[in-house]
């Protein structure tokens, strides 16, 4: 402040220092104000087609879903017989448990250390606890009125889409909850179905689709992104075409929701990235970014 | 020797302040409030009666208006009983002790003594009331055991509530009376 | 003219003769100001907001002013409380939500505020701490009520999460009409004129200060056989208690005479008392647990080097308390911390285990050789550096050139709001702004300004407190004061 002599003021330059009183008022602007300020630091820059590449995640949920509930009405309306979609389900099983091996050579199984015959054990005591209770799930919801089913299964499939783990890192985010939802719509919707034998298969195909299907899924996704990409508009059609025997009109939305989610929300994404604009500065929490726990393990 | 001058109260009503000064050592003070106005009495009656017959017209029931002419009645009679205080005097004698008196608008009549033992000081304090901040006039009573200590904070003119020039009047007087007793109990 | 009156016949010339230009003529009429100091955080509460209230407050009374401060009630502490030299506290009844922060309606304040600065004749609103609720909806009230208005900012947001953003934009509508701020540091400068989208000229930048007499060194209280690490700060995430905990057994293994003393209390207690149980370090960690103010000294003065690990920090008052009491200070180069003491006194680091390794290091190397300067010597330095007297002197001129302003009217206030806030948020709080200036016209006309008395000044130019050699004829009101105590 008002401690240096005067005729120090041209020559003194402003130092950003509390500790000297300098020759300046206390609301001096200097030139070097926010010369430290810094913008977009950790901004991503997005390539479109990788974007698009990323959402097929999405899209393959979403056709999960449509495909399985396709299937639920097809049971519904006796126009597919059990015996056959146990069949399908089986070989298919089989064909991805296959696949699942040989895509990444055995490398994954090694890793995990867990045999063919623990697989074989637990699959066996699924299938037999299922094939027990199925008349209990059968009978479990009759006394609820199926409106309120129908709404109960809509609102645990969407919570299944929203919570599942697509790749992000973000708290909501939970593949367990994701899954007993998926789980628990196949089983008030399978309860609807005409006898006990469909609401065993149906839950035993849920569990294909919602729980060993996404897995199948992510090690082709890291493994061979070509097979992927073909597997994914393949299953998209299926369930488009599926869509399509039941309701066109569905259909039309249904194909509608696919093209926003893989084209238009991606292109979007990539142009609001633009307009970014994130500070950082001194004034920033300083991060960790050593791992602290080595010290107390 | 006795006077009287015109004070306002913390919400702007009129307040009266008599003081009677008997002697140096013996004073009172009267703070009177206006009378219950027959006007506000009128409002307050025509609208519990509107109310009671703008039910009476949506339920026809005619309890309601009984009960109404009821509420009034009972209601006037506790709030002349209960709450409106006409008039709250403060008499101090050096020798003996303070006593309030408060009147009821109905005639009752409360009466509190502090005897001189007891009382350490006569205060203006601050204090937040509702949503204001006013200043008043207390009593402070000794702590038995421990003789510095205050034991207790005893308001004065509770339900007036004067403004600060009514109670600096008071305050002063009350202290030459203090002062008078501490001067001839230190005497002897 | 308005100066005439306030100045009186005897000092009006003299005020021509010094200062010609007409600006200063008005600072001069309002050469003493009627100051109320609001915050949430006050005494009984500690940490640095509130002793920055109320050395500054202190301060402000020494050079005449008149100083009252309002807080809400902590516990049993309700009403209106005296501290040293008159200073007035209202601790007012209202609803604490978190933190000690109050929760806010915008509104219900406002009676009990509004009767406060008009019984108070406040001319100047002082609110405090962008974490306090209640300092807003004062600055809001304020405004209402056409007074003049200044803001300190005591801490540093980011800019990166939701919560951050959320709290900028209602800093933004909170300063955007205030007449002057107020920053620690250049970086908290920098940080609020960003966050509040302000004009960097009315933010000024006056330090927080240490009392010197209070940290003074004590070398003997130390053993020169060990060297002794200290640590002053709250145990929690933001004061980095994680490197900490690293940097205990990386030092302890490789120097076997090095003691650690942590002062402080918080979550993040039990990581330490884990890596002191894990290496074995009982007789070499002393952990003392949460510490009075008046304590700090003491433990200060046990050791030979401080260390600081905040990851973000305004100004931090620990360093200059421990650089007064002589000591070699390490701390990290976050926030405001690399203008507070010259670069002899501080060795900065990087916010990781690896860096405040080596900068202790480095001090201890210079400790050993005896490289390091006395701490008598230090403390000599650094006791020049900040003194509240300085800060009391430069708020003041803050105060001088506020009062000079215009408050903006209701019309000017609105448009400002709405131009400056964005188009949503501007337009909602022009709209609460109209509320409340209604309601502050209805609360006028229920009670107006004539009814309020107005109270005996404590401080101020005639103040009760304010010492005088010829006796006043106010005697029996200055009894009536002192003994409200």
């Amino acid at each position: 402040m008002g401690t240096q002599p005067v005729a120090d003021t041209e020559e003194a330059k402003w130092q950003k220092v509390l500790y000297e009183r300098q020759p300046f008022p206390d609301n001096y602007v200097d030139r070097r104000f926010l010369e430290e300020l810094r913008k977009n630091i950790h901004a991503r820059k997005y390539q479109y087609w990788a974007v698009v590449f990323e959402s097929s995640v999405v899209i393959q949920q979403l056709c999960s879903v449509c495909v399985f509930v396709v299937i639920w009405w097809y049971m519904d309306e006796g126009l597919l017989a059990p015996q056959w979609l146990f069949g399908t389900g089986l070989a298919s099983s089989l064909i991805g448990y296959v696949l699942f091996d040989l895509i990444d050579g055995g490398e994954g199984r090694k890793k995990s250390g867990r045999t063919r015959w623990a697989d074989l054990k637990s699959a066996l005591v699924f299938i037999t606890f299922t094939y027990g209770f199925s008349p209990v799930l059968k009978t479990l919801t009759e006394s609820v009125s199926t409106d309120t089913i129908y709404a109960m299964s809509v609102f645990m499939l969407l919570g299944h889409l929203i919570f599942f783990d697509y790749g992000a890192n973000a708290a909501i985010v939970s593949s367990t909850l994701s899954l007993n939802m998926a789980i628990f719509a196949s089983v008030c919707l399978a309860s609807r179905l005409p006898r006990s034998l469909h609401a065993f298969i149906m839950v035993t195909f849920a569990i294909q689709i919602f729980a060993l299907w996404p897995m199948l899924q992510k090690k082709l996704k890291a493994c061979t992104p070509r097979s992927y990409v073909g597997v994914t508009l393949l299953f998209a059609f299926s369930a488009l075409g599926g869509l399509l025997s039941i309701s066109a009109v569905g259909a039309v939305l249904f194909a509608l929701l696919l093209v926003s989610i893989s084209c238009l929300c991606p292109f979007y994404l990539t142009r609001l990235q633009l307009f970014k604009e994130n500070i950082h500065g001194p004034w920033d929490e300083a991060e960790i970014k050593e791992d602290l726990s080595r010290f107390l393990s | 020797m006795e006077d009287e001058q015109s004070f306002s109260d913390i919400c702007g009503g009129r307040l009266a302040l008599q003081r009677r000064y008997y002697s140096p050592s013996c004073r009172e003070f009267c703070i009177s409030c206006p009378r219950l106005s027959l006007r506000s009495l009128t409002a307050v009656t025509c609208t519990v009666w509107l109310a009671a017959y703008g039910l009476f017209t949506l339920c026809e029931n005619s309890i309601i208006l009984s009960a109404a002419i009821f509420i009034t009645l009972l209601g006037l009679l506790g709030y002349l009983h209960f709450v409106k205080i006409d008039q709250e005097t403060l008499l101090i004698i050096d020798s003996l002790g303070i006593q309030m008196t408060s009147s009821y608008a109905s005639g009752k009549e409360s009466t509190t003594f502090i005897e001189m033992g007891k009382v350490k000081d006569v205060i203006i304090n601050e204090g937040i009331y509702m949503q204001k901040v006013i200043y008043y006039l207390c009593i402070l009573l000794k702590d038995p055991v421990e003789p510095h200590g205050i034991s207790q904070v005893v308001p004065v003119f509770q339900s007036a509530k004067p403004r600060l020039d009514c109670l600096i009047e008071v305050y002063r007087s009350c202290q030459e009376v203090l002062a008078h007793q501490k001067a001839t109990s230190a005497s002897p | 003219m308005a100066c005439r009156g306030g100045g009186g016949p005897g000092q009006f010339p003299s005020a021509v003769l010094s200062r010609v230009s007409p600006g200063s003529l008005s600072t001069y009429r309002t050469h003493t100001h009627n100051i109320c100091m609001v915050s949430d955080f006050f005494y009984p509460n500690m940490g640095g907001v509130e002793s920055h209230i109320y050395q500054l407050s202190q301060c402000l009374i020494e050079r005449g002013h008149k100083v009252i401060i309002v807080t809400h009630a902590y516990g049993n502490r309700k009403g209106i409380r005296y501290l040293t030299n008159g200073l007035k506290v209202y601790y007012l009844p209202l609803k604490v939500m978190y933190n000690q922060s109050t929760a806010t309606t915008l509104f219900h304040s406002l009676p009990l505020l509004r009767y406060i600065f008009v019984r108070e004749r406040v001319t100047i609103i002082h609110s405090h701490s962008s974490f306090s609720a209640m300092a807003h909806d004062a600055l809001f009230h304020a405004k209402t009520m056409g007074l003049q208005t200044v803001f300190t900012d005591h801490s540093l947001f980011g800019f990166a999460d939701v919560s951050s953003v959320l709290t900028n934009k209602l800093l933004t509508v909170s300063l955007c009409d205030t007449n002057h701020i107020i920053c620690v540091s250049y970086t908290s400068k920098e940080n609020t004129v960003l966050r509040a989208a302000l004009n960097p000229g009315i933010v000024s930048v006056i330090p927080n200060a240490v009392d010197p007499t209070d940290f003074t060194p004590d070398p003997f209280r130390r053993h020169d056989s060990i060297i002794t690490v200290v640590v002053v700060s709250r145990l929690v995430y933001r004061k980095g208690t994680d490197l900490l905990s690293g940097i205990i057994p990386e030092l302890c293994q490789k120097y076997p005479d090095l003691n650690f003393i942590i002062g402080g209390e918080g979550p993040k207690r039990i990581i330490l008392e884990e890596v002191r149980e894990r290496y074995q370090l009982h007789d070499r960690v002393r952990l003392l647990g949460a510490l009075e103010h008046k304590d700090v000294r003491n433990v200060l003065v046990q050791g030979h080097i401080f260390l600081n690990t905040s990851l973000t920090e305004a100004f931090c008052m620990a360093i200059v308390e421990a650089a007064s009491c002589g000591l070699q200070v390490v701390s990290t180069r976050v926030g405001g911390i690399p203008e507070v003491l010259p670069e002899n006194l501080i060795i900065l680091c990087e916010p990781s285990v690896k860096s405040l390794c080596e900068g202790l290091e480095k001090a201890i190397s210079q400790l050993k050789s005896g490289a390091l300067p006395a701490p008598e010597d230090i403390h000599n330095i650094v006791k020049t550096f900040y003194t509240w007297r300085n800060v009391a002197e430069r708020t003041e001129k803050v105060y001088d050139r506020v009062a000079g302003e215009a408050v903006l009217p209701m019309d000017r206030r609105l448009d400002r709001l709405i131009s400056h806030c964005g188009p949503v948020t501007g337009y909602i709080f022009a709209l609460l702004a109209v509320v409340n200036f209604l309601f502050l016209v209805f609360l006028r006309w229920v009670t107006p300004d004539s009814v309020i008395d107005i109270a005996i000044d404590a401080t101020g130019p005639d103040g009760a407190w304010t010492p005088r050699y010829p006796p006043s004829k106010k005697e029996g009101k200055n009894n009536a004061m002192s003994k409200t105590r």
